[in-house]
Parts: structure tokens; C-alpha cells; sequence
């Protein structure tokens, strides 16, 4: 197994490890935002970028800690010169294309990088850093391929075909959870009872509670559900007419523990115990 | 045409010996007496008419042999479409054999005389030679031409004198032979070796010792055995032609090379990605393929040697990036043209993820140069670290605008004075670019500098492909850097953050610069940025990005400053940042420029100099461009 | 519009989706641009999702997803013809018909692209219409010949950009 020495921590790790695994071995911080375990490393934000050193005075090398496989023993320096002025130098550019992302601010601060000094990109360009963690995790992980990337340049963006509302989006959000600059949000219409993720327009309708009218979860994503876990989409609408809260209350009921609903303990009150992630 | 019918009557060519005997039998077969017109339709010469003169002369022929011959002899004539010569300033091109007499310029009525004159009567048409303009004296061959003698050409031997839409003028000036005896005689590791110590570098730009890289190619694990060669002919360095040229004129010499570097690391299955604003060399690529069928040099068990091989022709779908080796194999794969890291390198896992070697066309072609001539004699050309020659094009503000091979080592002065026969309209020469938007400007002081892969560098541009852009007086230094980032802004695939965002910040100060709007801490700026992008960059197009304003602020800082300080452009290119004035003694009063000024901003009496008022003046360039008798000057 | 011709290509290449830019190549010849459903088609019969042939038949330049005129103008912007004076020429042209470089004239005349250099530098400012190629043309000249163009063209209307058109033939 190579051994990589990094901050002046060694640490062993299996050859085709990437430096990032090895510096969260060695519990060194490397900033990410285009890095997601989930998906494949593209490595193109280039904030993890880092320098591994030359053997005999050579110059070193800057690499994406991302995806870099490390096969042979190695001394990376996350804090040299050039690996701290390519990331600081990245941010700078980030900030000037992102400047409403408070989860960007907070990546600047905890990096040290004060602001900068470029003007702000044109508005239909803002607030993408076109990571593409959108892109991957809708075709790796969700199997929808709802968007993509369209164009080159600055002028990119991310977006279904022909800028219409996808066809293949089952309103999972999960482009709006990985988005790591908080650009991708998912709206919920209580007019019309849908689930818009913003930006890409499109919209899927909302299971509701037959009870108390709570939206719940897109009707796609339940159909998705179901062909994968091969439930009759009748039975299944039956089960789930109802709320995680007033199933509850209906259980507590039928169960006969307790007096009535106040000596239920609401469920946002409830302690989950998380599994391990 | 007689391509059509060898194509159809051709049997398979089994053996290096019968190769021989097919070249031998058409050597004697070739008639006395014969002459033959060569009339050139590369791209450049097509576009002045080349191919009209092409179909007059093949008329003119057909009616002479119908009479018996002109003056009485059985003669011959042929006329055959050539490739191209390289002295685009002068096409179209024609040259008459025997005696490589030289026509430039020739026009649809020159052809009549020509034939009666050359083609039969053998004296030459005077008007139609070149003429020396140093001892202003007319001369005939080529030889006697500065801009070919000065050159030396080994990849583009043949352009200009075989039909490249014929294999049998390919075989009969020794196509095929190299491959041969590569096959017959060779073996895949003693191929890689006669590359080794020829010294063979990159032609695409990168200059990587291509030995070294088949050799990796070969020696990579392939679970399927598959490994793949590709051509890399998406030149896309703007103000380069010499792979259009070279695949346009000559495009067995091409396939030739693939098939030696494909039997030596291993490959079965090879591409040529062509971009897609070059028909004409899609075209002849595509018809030199079929015949290199229907011969036995493609296809299956070639000469006879166990060795099958076979090509593919891409054509690209518009995009600069794909000239790079990692977007370009995405294409090929159906994909966006995005670079990949190259931690893993291609000649390991490319194509479809299987071992692949990429060169660039030039490359393959002086593979087969040196499996033709033997490693020693290619090696003899050059210097150290540069064996061989360089196919440049000379481009710009030059008098002999085209397409040179020189060896590496010979000085650029020679190439821009002897060859190009120096800056035109006698302007100063200012600076000449290399290497695309990935190189710089070298100035005047480093002419005396050879030119081969490492002394460019040096410099602080690079060898590039080949595009040589001469620069005069009269070029903003600032408007350059302002075009190649340009370029490079619509080119950038958008992947990484320093590359996309990086090259825009750039250029929006670079435009504020050439406006007048610019400040002296932008040029601080400009310096950190170019350092983020070469250092932070994914793949080559952004890390050389900022070289064309690194190199222009190395060598012309003063321009920069000039356009920042005084709000005034040096060389008058930028407009706002000069004024129009009327020269007193040269107008004469006519009064054309007064009334197309759309702002009425002129004023004078008839007959007398006319007065530009610049308060009201928006230097639209109207009048300028009117003026009959130069009389307004840029200050 | 038929699913035929879609079958048909994609057979052509044995169905692999590797030669997707050759279909579309293919596709864009025969209709002279990239109609949606036919994107869609090739997406379903190749079985690969539609963002990827849409995000394709955005990156590369010389795809159009809407119909062109019925004469195609291509200005050369190589760094010569641009040193020559080739941006004034495209602004002139656009600011006497309305368009922006990439556009089609309100009457459908005629498409202007920009282009990359064409490698015919000793011609510099070149400007081709429909493969027939211009040389040391001017702001003046470039209208000259496009105000000349009529709605006729022989022959070469749906004729595909990458055929050897170049010589004036």
C-alpha cells in the first residue's frame, strides 16, 4: 500500500485511493464543492487543488486531491504557495459568478478568502458554478438524465432539452440537495398542489394527505418507487393516503395508547437516532 | 479519369516484390514524349478558380491529341490537379513538366497561350514567370524561386507534383514502398527503435517524443487486446493550414504512416478526425482510403505480412477543444468534446478506455518519410533536440504568403526575409506569433533565433503546430491579445472554473484597455489571472490561455501602458484611441470625404484642404477609407 | 415528419452510439438543421437519454437547431481576416439587415456564421456563400454581393455545409 505523506501526517491507503481520501484519513482539510462521494469525480471546480513535490528538486506538481489516484508513495502540501493561491484564486473567480450564495460565503470564510476582486458575472450566468453534481447525481444515482449540460463557456448552463420542462423528471430533488451553492431549489405550489424544482420548470404533482392535506412526496417519485419495488400502484395509493403525522395518530388510536391526540408527543419532538452515514 | 479505372481493375498487392513490379511496369508504361500540365487545387488556389483552369486544359489537351499533337509529334499530354505548391500569394499555380516551368497567377485566358506557347511549342510565357524582386529578373523553375530553395521539403515532397486522388502517381514516386518494408522486413519493436533514433517529436504542438509514446502504447495492458491509433487532423489554430495541405495534397502519405505505427504498438482499428471546415481534405482522405482497400494496403492481412488494419474518417462537429487528445476521444465516442484529467494517460486508457496512440498528421506523415529513408539520413536534418523539419505557414503581413517546410534550426529571419521575401508594402516588422492562441509574439530583437521546440519556448511562445503570423507597424499588440482571448472565450468547453472564468475576466479587461477605459492596476490584474489560469487549468487550452498576453506584455508593455496612460493606441488599430487628420499637402480638396461623413464633421472650400473637426469626429473610418489619394492620416 | 430516415441512419452506423456526431451530421444534411423531434428520435432508437444528444447538438458549433436561409454566408474570423478588418465587415452586415452573427434575416435570405480560420489566408478578408468563396472583401464589397443574393439558389439550398463545395464550382 503507498504511503502518503501529507502536512507532515503519513498515512497508508490502498493504491488508486484518491489524495481526498487520504487527507480525510490523515483528518487534513482539503475544501471541496465539484466532489460528491456519491457520483464520479470530475474535478473540475478545482477548489482541492494541491502540489505534490517534485523528487529532486523538481518542480511540483498541482493536482485535483478529487481524483488523482495515488499509486506510488507521495508528499502533498495542501498549504504551498501555488496549491493555496490556485484554490484562493478559484474562490475569486466562484464568488464573482455566485455572489448570492451564502453556502459559497461560508466556503470563502472557513478558506480565509476575504471577498473579491472581480465584477460580478452577467445575470443569466449567475449563481451556477456549473459544478455539474446536478448533472451526475440525476444520471448516476436517480437513473432520470432530467438535465444536462447545454453549451460551452460561460455561456453553459444546466437545463432540460430544448430549455422545456423535462419529460424524465420525477421531482426527486435530489439536484436540490447536492447543489452545493444552494442555486437548485424545490418549491412547493399549495395552489396547485405541485413541486417545481427551480430553476429547470418542471413540475410534478404532489401525493396529499387525505386527512389533514399535507403535501407529501411527488407522485413520480412514488410511481419510480413502486416499479422498482414491484408494488401494485392501487395498493400502494391506499397505503399511503395518509401523512407519516395522522398515520401515526391513527396507530397511536388503533393501538389504544393513549388518552387522545395531545398525549401524543408530536414527531418533530421525537429524537431520531440517525444511521451511520 | 484514370483513377476510376485502375481502382476497378486493380487486383490485391501480395508482397513487397510485386509492389516493385507494379511500380516498374508503370514506369515503363508511362509514355515519351509526355507532357504534363500540373495545375494546383488546394483550397486556396480553388478559391481564385484553379479548377476552371483545370477543366481548360484537360479540353485543350483532349483537343490537341484529337489533332495528332500541335506541331506535328505524337505528344501526350496530362493534366493533372496537384496539391498545394505553398506560394498561395501568387495562386493560382501551374507548373509544366518536363522543365517545371512555373506560372502564377495564371487566369481562365492565360490557359490558351500557355498550352500553345509551353505545352506544345516549349518557350516560355514571360508574363507568367516569376520574377525575383531583388534582381527583378524573371525566373522559371522553382529552384530558382528564394521562397522553395530556401526550403526543405520532406513531408510535402510530393505536394504539388502527384494527383493526391491517384494512388498510382502515390506508388509511382515510391508510396508504399516504406510500408513494405516495414512489414516485410521489420519488426513492430525495430519500427519504434528507426523512430527512436530518428527523433521524431510531436508535429501537433505538444513536441512529446513520439517513440515514447508508442512504446507506452504498446507496452499497456489491453484486456481485450484492442488498441487504437488516431490521426489528430483538427487543426484548429487559427491562421494554420499545413495539415489541410498535407492531408488536401497528399493523403497516402498519411495512411501510409497509420498503418506502420499502427503494426508497430499493436493496433487494429485506427481513426482520422478531420475538422469539419475542410471538405476537400474529407474528400481525398475518403477516396485515398478506397483505394488503399481495393491495393491491399488496408483491410485485412496486409502484404501479406499476418497484419490487418483498417481506418475510420471522423469529421469533427465545429470546436476548437477537440484538437486536444482527451476531447477529441470524447467525440469520437459520442460525446461532448470535454477534456479529462490525464492523471491516467491516454497511451494507457483513451478511446473507449484501450490503449491509443494520437499524432497529429504532420507526425504520421514523417513516419513514413523515416521508415523510407532511414533514421540516420531524417536525423541528419535538424538540430539536437529537433531532428527533421517544420511545416510552417507563413501567414500575415508578409509578402510571399503560404505554406514552407524548413529545418528545424534555420533562423526565423530566413524564414520571414528569404522565404516570405519580408514584411509587405515595406512596413517595419513588429512581431511575428506563433503557436496559435496557446503561443506569443516574438519581437524583432530574437529574429536571429533558430526555430525548433525548445529555443521558442524559451522565448515565451512555442512551436505550435506551425501558424506563423507576421505582424507589422501598423498592429496593436493589445488588439492581438484581445483576439486570441476572444477566440479562446468562445472555444473554452466550460468545465473547469480558471479556464472558463478566468479567460472572461481577461478579456473584459482587455477590452476596457482597447475602449481607453483602462487602469494601470488592470495590468497587476491581468498578470495574477494569467498565473490562476496556467496553473489552475484542466487541460492545455487553459493553461496556455493567457500566452498571448503574457508574451505581448513581455515584450510590448509600453503599448499597454500607452493605451492606459494616454488613452492613445500606438499603432492606430483602436478605435477611440486615435485621431483622423487631413493631411494639408496631400488633399487636394475634392470634397468625397466632406460628403460621406455621416456627422458633417468635415469642413472646406472646393479645391481647398479640408479641416476634420474632432470635437465632433466618431472616427467611424468612413472617410478614410474614401479618400482617393491617401490624404488622411491615424495619428 | 417521418421516423424513417432517423431508422435509417442510425443503421447506417450499426446502431452505435459512439458515431452519434456522424448521425447528426447525417440528419443536419438532409434538413439543413436539427429538427427537435428528429434529436428525439435518434435519443429513443439509440437508447441513450435526450439530454445527452441535446447537450451534443449544443456544444458543437456547427449544429443549428433552427432552420437556416436560403443562402449560407460564412465570415472567416482566422486571426488574419481579423487583423484585415473581418469585425467590421460582420458588423456592417448585421446592422444593415437586423442579425446577430449565428442569425437568419427576417426574410430568410440568407444565414450568417463566424467562423473559424479556413485556412485560405492569403485571401484574407474571405467571406463564402453558399462554398463559393470571396477574397479582400470590404464592408462595401460583402453588401454588395449580399444584397444581389435572391430567394433562388440552383441546387444548393439543401445542400449539407460540409460537401466539397470550395473552388466556386
Amino acid at each position: 500500500m503507498p504511503t502518503v505523506t501529507i502536512e507532515g501526517k503519513t498515512v497508508k491507503v490502498p493504491r488508486e485511493s484518491t489524495i481526498l481520501q487520504a487527507a480525510r484519513k490523515a483528518h487534513v482539510w482539503i475544501p471541496t464543492l465539484c466532489y460528491h462521494p456519491a457520483v464520479t469525480s470530475l474535478g473540475s471546480c478545482r477548489i482541492c487543488m494541491v502540489e505534490i513535490e517534485g523528487s529532486d528538486g523538481a518542480p511540483g506538481r498541482l493536482v485535483t486531491a478529487c481524483n488523482y489516484p495515488v499509486r506510488r508513495d507521495i508528499t502533498v502540501s495542501v498549504s504551498s504557495r501555488r496549491a493555496a493561491g490556485v484554490r484562493n484564486g478559484v474562490m475569486q473567480l466562484l464568488l464573482a459568478r455566485a455572489p448570492e450564495s451564502e453556502e459559497l460565503q461560508e466556503l470563502a470564510r472557513r478558506m480565509g478568502v476575504k471577498g473579491t476582486p472581480y465584477p460580478k458575472v452577467t445575470e443569466s450566468q449567475r449563481n451556477c458554478i456549473l459544478c455539474g453534481l446536478c448533472v451526475s447525481v440525476c444520471e448516476e444515482v436517480i437513473g432520470a438524465s432530467a438535465i444536462g449540460f447545454a453549451g460551452r463557456g460561460v455561456e453553459r448552463v444546466v437545463a432540460a432539452p430544448f430549455r422545456e420542462a423535462s419529460e424524465t423528471c420525477i421531482a426527486c430533488g435530489a439536484c436540490a440537495v447536492i447543489c452545493p451553492v444552494g442555486t437548485i431549489q424545490v418549491r412547493i405550489h399549495m395552489d396547485t398542489g405541485e413541486a417545481e424544482i427551480s430553476p429547470f420548470k418542471s413540475r410534478s404533482k404532489l401525493l396529499i394527505c387525505e386527512e389533514c392535506g399535507t403535501r407529501m412526496v411527488s407522485v413520480p417519485v412514488a410511481q419510480t418507487m413502486n416499479d422498482r419495488l414491484n408494488i401494485d400502484w392501487e395498493e400502494f395509493r391506499h397505503l399511503a393516503r395518509l401523512c407519516p403525522e395522522c398515520r401515526r395518530k391513527h396507530a397511536v388510536k388503533a393501538l389504544g395508547l393513549g388518552a387522545g391526540e395531545d398525549s401524543v408527543t408530536p414527531l418533530e419532538k421525537i429524537q431520531v437516532n440517525e444511521a451511520n452515514n | 479519369m484514370a483513377t476510376a479505372t485502375e481502382a476497378a481493375v486493380q487486383k490485391i498487392i501480395h508482397s513487397p516484390k510485386e509492389l516493385e513490379a507494379y511500380r516498374k511496369k508503370r514506369e515503363k508504361n508511362k509514355k515519351k514524349n509526355t507532357r504534363i500540365v500540373r495545375v494546383c487545387i488546394g483550397t486556396g488556389c480553388a478559391a481564385k478558380g484553379s479548377r476552371r483552369l483545370y477543366e481548360l486544359f484537360c479540353e485543350a489537351a483532349g483537343g490537341a491529341e484529337q489533332a495528332g499533337g500541335g506541331n506535328g509529334s505524337n505528344i501526350v499530354i496530362e493534366s493533372k490537379h496537384v496539391g498545394c505548391h505553398g506560394l498561395c500569394e501568387l495562386g493560382p499555380i501551374v507548373v509544366i513538366d518536363p522543365g517545371e516551368i512555373l506560372y502564377h497567377s495564371v487566369e481562365e485566358p492565360d490557359v490558351a497561350e500557355i498550352f500553345r506557347e509551353t505545352v506544345l511549342g516549349g518557350r516560355v510565357v514571360e508574363r507568367l514567370l516569376y520574377e525575383d524582386p531583388k534582381t527583378k529578373k524573371k525566373v522559371k523553375t522553382p529552384a530558382e524561386i528564394p521562397f522553395y530553395n530556401v526550403q526543405k521539403r520532406i513531408v510535402l515532397e510530393h505536394n504539388g507534383h502527384i494527383d493526391p486522388t491517384s494512388i498510382d502517381d502515390y506508388i509511382s514516386v515510391g508510396g508504399y514502398s516504406a510500408l513494405a518494408k516495414a512489414l516485410g522486413s521489420m519488426e513492430p519493436e525495430g519500427i519504434i527503435e528507426q523512430v527512436e533514433e530518428a527523433g521524431l517529436r510531436g508535429r501537433g504542438g505538444g513536441g512529446f517524443p513520439t517513440a515514447r509514446k508508442w512504446r507506452s502504447c504498446r507496452r499497456a495492458e489491453s484486456p481485450d487486446g484492442i488498441r487504437y491509433v488516431i490521426c489528430n487532423g483538427d487543426e484548429g489554430d487559427p491562421g494554420a493550414f499545413m495539415d489541410r495541405s498535407v492531408m488536401e495534397g497528399n493523403p497516402h502519405g498519411v495512411l501510409e504512416g497509420m498503418v506502420i505505427g499502427a503494426y508497430a504498438v499493436g493496433a487494429s482499428q485506427g481513426y482520422i478526425y478531420v475538422r469539419n471546415e475542410y471538405p476537400l481534405a474529407v474528400e481525398h482522405l475518403k477516396r485515398a482510403m478506397e483505394q488503399a482497400r481495393k491495393f491491399g494496403f488496408l483491410g485485412q492481412n496486409i502484404l501479406d505480412s499476418g497484419f490487418s488494419f483498417d481506418i475510420r474518417i471522423n469529421r469533427g462537429g465545429g470546436a476548437f477543444i477537440c484538437g486536444e487528445s482527451t476531447a477529441l476521444m470524447a467525440s469520437l465516442e459520442g460525446r461532448t468534446g470535454e477534456p479529462r484529467a490525464k492523471y491516467i494517460h491516454t497511451v494507457e486508457s483513451g478511446l473507449n478506455g484501450r490503449p491509443t496512440v494520437l499524432n497529429n498528421v504532420e507526425t504520421w506523415a514523417n513516419v513514413t518519410a523515416i521508415i523510407g529513408m532511414g533514421s540516420s539520413e531524417f536525423a541528419s536534418v535538424g538540430t539536437e533536440g529537433s531532428k527533421g523539419t517544420k511545416v510552417f505557414s507563413l501567414v500575415g503581413k508578409i509578402t510571399n504568403t503560404g505554406l514552407v517546410e524548413v529545418p528545424m534550426g534555420i533562423t526565423l529571419r530566413r524564414i520571414i526575409e528569404e522565404i516570405g521575401g519580408g514584411v509587405k508594402d515595406g512596413k517595419a516588422f513588429k512581431a511575428v506569433q506563433t503557436g496559435g492562441p496557446s503561443g506569443g509574439c516574438i519581437p524583432a530583437d530574437h529574429l536571429d533565433t533558430a526555430v525548433d521546440f525548445d529555443e521558442l519556448t524559451r522565448l515565451g511562445s512555442m512551436m505550435g503546430s506551425g501558424g506563423m503570423i507576421v505582424m507589422d507597424e501598423d498592429t496593436c499588440m493589445v488588439n492581438v491579445a484581445k483576439y486570441f482571448l476572444g477566440f479562446l472565450k468562445a472555444e473554452s468547453c466550460g468545465k473547469c472554473t480558471p479556464c472558463r472564468e478566468g479567460i472572461a475576466q481577461m478579456l473584459a479587461i482587455l477590452e476596457r484597455i482597447s475602449t481607453g477605459e483602462g487602469e494601470l492596476e488592470d495590468l497587476d490584474s491581468l498578470e495574477t489571472l494569467a498565473e490562476l489560469v496556467m496553473e489552475g487549468s484542466l487541460c492545455a487550452l487553459g493553461k496556455t490561455a493567457a500566452n498571448p498576453i503574457i508574451s505581448t506584455l513581455k515584450y510590448f508593455r509600453g503599448e499597454y501602458e500607452e493605451h492606459i496612460r494616454n488613452k492613445h493606441c500606438p499603432a492606430r488599430e483602436c478605435r477611440g484611441l486615435f485621431i483622423y487628420k487631413i493631411d494639408p499637402e496631400s488633399c487636394t480638396g475634392c470634397g468625397i470625404c466632406r460628403k460621406n461623413c455621416p456627422v458633417e464633421a468635415i469642413s472646406g472650400e472646393r479645391k481647398q484642404p479640408h479641416v476634420i473637426d474632432q470635437g465632433i469626429c466618431t472616427k467611424c473610418n468612413t472617410c478614410f477609407e474614401k479618400c482617393p489619394f491617401g490624404a488622411i492620416v491615424k495619428v | 415528419m417521418d421516423r424513417e430516415l432517423v431508422t435509417q441512419i442510425v443503421e447506417r452506423y450499426e446502431g452505435d452510439s459512439g458515431m452519434l456526431i456522424p448521425m447528426m451530421q447525417d440528419l443536419q444534411a438532409e434538413y439543413g438543421y436539427l429538427p427537435a423531434e428528429q434529436l428525439r428520435a435518434i435519443a429513443e432508437e439509440l437508447k441513450v437519454p435526450l439530454t445527452r444528444v441535446y447537450g451534443v447538438a449544443m456544444f458543437y458549433s456547427s449544429f443549428r437547431l433552427s432552420p437556416k436561409g436560403a443562402h449560407e454566408v460564412t465570415l472567416c474570423m482566422g486571426t488574419v481576416c481579423y487583423l484585415k478588418g473581418a469585425p467590421r465587415i460582420s458588423e456592417a452586415i448585421c446592422q444593415e439587415y437586423g442579425i446577430e452573427p449565428g442569425g437568419t434575416t427576417a426574410d430568410r435570405m440568407f444565414t450568417l456564421q463566424a467562423v473559424n480560420c479556413v485556412g485560405a489566408c492569403a485571401l484574407a478578408p474571405v467571406m463564402i456563400v453558399d462554398g463559393k468563396y470571396y477574397d479582400g472583401v470590404t464592408p462595401e464589397s460583402a453588401l454588395g454581393i449580399l444584397g444581389a443574393l435572391t430567394p433562388e439558389v440552383e441546387g444548393s439550398v439543401a445542400a449539407p455545409a460540409p460537401q466539397s463545395k470550395a473552388g466556386g464550382s
